[in-house]
């Protein structure tokens, strides 16, 4: 099943990629924003739940070639325990992702996304990879736009929980482009949510919004 | 079978009778001729009389009668019957003003009396073709007025009720005359289907004057063909004057449904844990981005669009005008189908 999903996401970006014909543009853009990561724990014999938020920063860059891209990002910050516990962690997110439109408003992309929770003793990594689809919708024609992106994991590890379960998240948000400007303005709201261990033993939601500055790629 | 048999031979003997009596009447005036030419006028005053006598429908045609009258004219004189001769020349000058006995058939005393009682018998005519048509107000119905002597004359044209529509001329005719009537009434209009009478009367009515003669005609309308308006402006040709509103519409909807999924997605996307508040605002800030669209993108005028379209009326409205104009101008120009019945002598009295 996984497979087929990837085969025909390929599929489409080599329709894209055949269609377009256009110089290779670059784009970056830094991110801001603030998470909370709600994390509930139930294996045998112990319950727990762990409330952590803090502010994150990031960047990413893009490679766009003939409707094909290819994208590089990181996202760092670190996480203080809600209740102003002594609990702190660093939360380390990597993705790389390649994409292609198929549709003037529909964005299909792939690739493996890296999150790291590191405290002093120990790392706990997240591998999965992704699938994504966005939809874009002007509200503004070329100035101003929403779009919704829902994703969810063809595979997922994780190294300190035994077993792998459903990981899946969705993001919405506006995307300003000031006329004559060489950059543009995301306003965004994100949702991961993931079941791991045998049985659902665990699951964690992480909700992140974030104010973002893109440069270039128009 | 008997009796359709008995029809059809009487039918065939009253056939038989009638073209008798037609060529008859032709043929004796064939055989006074003869008969005057060689010199037996008795024999040729009595076959001109008979040919003469018939009645009109198997008579002899205009053309023939004057000819007819002219020999009996002469006969009448060469038998010493001159007042006999004068009568036939008259009843002659009075069937056609214009007609004239021909010099090289006929001797100068012969045609020296013609003249005489020509210039002693006042009578006039009117000749009109069959049948005319003409645009009103443009072409012409022409009558043609005879007199055998000076004489001053009134056409007019009136319905055949005696209602006046118009007079054609007044005054003098001394030979012929040509009277034309544009088609209309003395008020401008074209004259409306019916019949009317053209009449050619004496001013000066005496007992010896001539007779008023008088011509029915038919006057049938004929309308012209007018050119279709042309259609009316539609949307195309004509261009969108305001933005629509569907743009400002799906704006909001971005707007709306982006800001809804914001706030949405814990609930889709993580089982519906406890998500939150940040996400209401910012799926605020998204719907009211889709407000911004709204407002933004509602419906406006289009100037360039007005401009234009202002134009395209005014190039109708400048079509349209010209149309109408031009049907205007062919209905004024009313085709009229006269049709002219046989000359005839106006009752003495009559309107």
């Amino acid at each position: 099943m996984r497979t087929i999903g990837l085969i025909g996401i390929l599929a489409l970006a080599a329709t894209a990629v055949a269609r377009t014909q256009s110089r290779p543009t670059l784009a970056f853009r830094g991110d801001a924003g603030f998470v909370w990561v709600h994390s509930d724990t139930a294996a045998a014999g112990a319950i727990g739940a762990v409330r952590l938020r803090g502010p994150v920063l990031g960047g990413e860059g893009r490679l766009v070639f003939r409707g094909f891209t290819v994208g590089l990002g990181l996202l760092s910050g670190t996480l203080q325990a809600a209740d102003q516990g002594s609990v702190k962690r660093d939360l380390i997110e990597g993705r790389l992702v390649v994409s292609a439109r198929p549709l003037p408003w529909l964005e299909m992309s792939v690739g493996p996304f890296v999150r790291a929770y590191v405290t002093d003793s120990v790392t706990e990594r997240w591998v999965f990879w992704q699938a994504r689809a966005r939809v874009d919708a002007p509200i503004m024609t070329a100035s101003l736009s929403s779009y919704v992106e829902l994703w969810r994991a063809l595979s997922s590890d994780v190294n300190l929980v035994a077993g792998a379960g459903r990981v899946q998240g969705g993001e919405a948000g506006v995307v300003y482009r000031p006329p004559q400007r060489p950059f543009s303005l995301r306003l965004a709201y994100r949702v991961d949510d993931a079941a791991v261990g045998g049985g659902g033993s665990r699951s964690e939601t992480l909700e992140a919004i974030s104010l973002a500055i893109v440069v270039g790629g128009r | 079978m008997t009796r359709a048999s008995l029809v059809l031979g009487l039918s065939l003997l009253l056939c038989g009778v009638r073209m008798l009596r037609a060529q008859s009447a032709s043929d004796l005036l064939g055989g006074g001729v003869r008969a005057y030419q060689a010199l037996e006028y008795d024999a040729a005053a009595a076959l001109l009389e008979r040919s003469l006598g018939r009645d009109s429908a198997a008579g002899l045609a205009d053309s023939l009668r004057a000819r007819a009258l002219t020999y009996l004219a002469a006969t009448e004189l060469f038998r010493g019957q001159r007042d006999s001769a004068i009568a036939a020349f008259r009843q002659l000058v009075l069937l056609n003003p214009r007609y004239r006995p021909d010099e090289l058939i006929f001797p100068p005393q012969v045609t020296n009396l013609f003249q005489e009682v020509r210039r002693a018998t006042r009578a006039i005519a009117v000749a009109v073709p069959p049948v005319t048509e003409l645009r009103a107000r443009l072409e012409r119905f022409t009558a043609g007025v005879l007199a055998s002597s000076l004489a001053d004359v009134t056409v007019t044209l009136a319905r055949e009720d005696g209602t006046p529509v118009r007079t054609l001329y007044e005054g003098p005719v001394a030979d012929t005359l040509t009277v034309k009537w544009d088609g209309l009434t003395a008020a401008g209009a074209p004259a409306d289907n019916g019949r009317y009478v053209l009449r050619v009367t004496a001013r000066t009515s005496t007992a010896d004057g001539p007779r008023a003669r008088q011509v029915v005609l038919e006057v049938k309308q004929e309308r012209p063909d007018t050119v279709a308006w042309p259609p009316p402006l539609t949307t195309p040709p004509l261009l969108p004057e305001r933005t629509s509103t569907g743009p400002a519409f799906r704006s909001l909807a971005a707007g709306l449904v982006a800001g809804a999924a914001v706030v949405a997605l814990p609930s889709l996307m993580a089982q519906g844990k406890d998500a939150t508040g940040a996400r209401f605002a910012v799926g605020a800030a998204v719907g009211v981005s889709g407000f911004v669209g709204f407002f933004a993108r509602k419906p406006r005028p289009v100037e360039a669009n007005v401009r234009a379209n202002a134009s395209q009326r005014d190039a109708w409205k400048r079509k349209l005008d010209a149309v109408k104009a031009e049907n205007a101008s062919r209905l004024g120009t009313m085709r009229l189908v006269v049709r002219a019945g046989p000359e005839t002598i106006a009752e003495r009295g009559s309107p």
